[in-house]
């Protein structure tokens, strides 16, 4: 089966954590992200999750100037809307909120992903197009980003051209993607792969002593952060 | 137990899954800000019209759109609910329609899809809007804000834009039948339209 190197997390603290732990604790986080109000606490809690996502996850220098941008736009909009310290308050919530999925997904590998999906008994379908969707949409967005050069080579302007958005860019992509999903069947009809037969598992999830201590300082972060918001 | 779908429907389902997620990455840097859903929606009904081809069975949008509304989850639960209510909606009216194998089938469900979820994120909005506009200092700002809620908020404002949304549906239905058309001489979709 194709493969990508985006799929493979960066190895860290991060990747080794149980990743049933990471899910629960990315809900936690953005119900407490939405909670906040201060803008102390949201500093303090946005500010740990950047330098997390920093340090485990490969960032794309272009995707980091793009939310970059939008982010400044939002400030400045909501300056326009009430001030300053209310638009840092909300661009720092807006942070904290958005950066638990993505340091999540990347310091989780599909074959984590998977285990943890089986073991919270989603639905086996569920699963199988989960972990499709993990490890292929990296994938697809380069043969989109492949397409748009292509387009520019030959003089194509896609963002100045909307007129050749479908024959230039999303019909070159159609069969792209439905030879992935023709090829991938293949790939998992030649090693056995029955969505609907039960899977054995050579490396349960288990619950190991770092995954103590990452959740012993997991608490005692959000409980700093919330003796800032609610009693300091 | 036992299900009438295959191993090739789930992989084509989630691969269409992806192009609709790709779809947003592609208008998004393009579409003004409140219009990107409506600029999403001709493009990512072309993944569900190819899905809604090959697979054809009742519960085609749900193993499309499922996947997607749990990855939203991420962002918030209530988008998750809400595009599980419109799955279990769209996949109701077409239980009476018959499967989607007919092209009429599929564009109803393409525009019963986009009018809903756009009517949906307008009344969300206009619903979370009440708190922004009491927190606004600024009453010429509050007034302006107020100006564009109460646009949008009059039945007349609500149906054109849901009119709209479905059109687009209908668009990207009409280009998801030529790219069916486009992949049946490539030989690449091996079913019955």
């Amino acid at each position: 089966m194709l493969t990508s190197k985006f799929a493979q997390p960066k190895p860290g603290l991060l990747s080794r954590i149980n990743p049933l732990l990471k899910i629960g604790l990315c809900f936690l986080l953005i119900g407490f992200a939405l909670a906040l109000h201060r803008l102390e606490a949201i500093a303090l809690l946005a500010g740990i999750l950047l330098v997390l996502l920093v340090l485990s996850v490969r960032i794309n220098l272009k995707v980091l100037g793009y939310a970059a941008i939008v982010l400044m736009l939002f400030v400045a909009f909501s300056s326009w809307l009430r001030d300053i310290s209310t638009a840092l308050t909300s661009a720092l919530q807006l942070i904290a909120i958005v950066i638990p999925a993505p340091l999540l997904a990347g310091t989780t590998s599909p074959a984590d992903l998977v285990r943890a999906l089986q073991a919270i008994k989603l639905p086996r379908f569920m699963v199988l197009s989960l972990m499709l969707i993990w490890r292929f949409l990296p994938l697809i967005q380069q043969e989109a980003q492949r397409i748009i050069e292509s387009n520019w080579l030959r003089g194509v302007n896609l963002a100045r051209q909307p007129a050749h958005w479908f024959s230039g860019l999303f019909m070159p992509l159609i069969f792209r993607i439905v030879a992935y999903a023709d090829d991938v069947t293949i790939g998992l009809e030649t090693r056995g792969y029955d969505p609907t037969a039960p899977r054995s598992n050579s490396q349960p999830l288990k619950w190991r002593r770092t995954d103590s201590w990452f959740a012993a300082g997991a608490i005692g972060i959000l409980a700093l952060v919330g003796y800032i918001e609610w009693v300091a | 137990m036992r299900t009438p779908w295959r191993l090739r429907d789930y992989v084509f389902a989630a691969f269409m899954t992806i192009g609709m997620v790709i779809a947003v990455f592609i208008v998004g840097p393009f579409a003004p800000p409140g219009f990107q859903l409506l600029a999403w929606s001709p493009l990512a009904a072309i993944f569900l019209t190819l899905g809604m081809a090959r697979l054809q069975r009742p519960g085609s949008i749900a193993l499309i759109v499922l996947p997607l509304a749990v990855l939203l989850g991420l962002l918030s639960p209530l988008i998750t609910l809400y595009l599980a209510v419109t799955v279990i909606v769209i996949e109701a009216v077409l239980y009476f329609l018959g499967s989607y194998r007919k092209r009429i089938n599929r564009l109803i469900a393409n525009v019963l899809f986009f009018a809903s979820a756009n009517l949906a994120g307008l009344l969300v909005l206009i619903y979370f809007s009440q708190g922004l506009i009491s927190r606004i200092k600024d009453p010429k700002r509050a007034d302006a804000l107020t100006h564009v809620i109460q646009f949008i908020n009059q039945p007349g404002t609500l149906i054109l834009l849901t009119i709209l949304a479905g059109v687009a549906g209908a668009v990207g239905w009409f280009l998801g039948e030529l790219a069916i058309k486009q992949l049946q001489k490539a030989g690449k979709m091996d079913v019955d339209v």
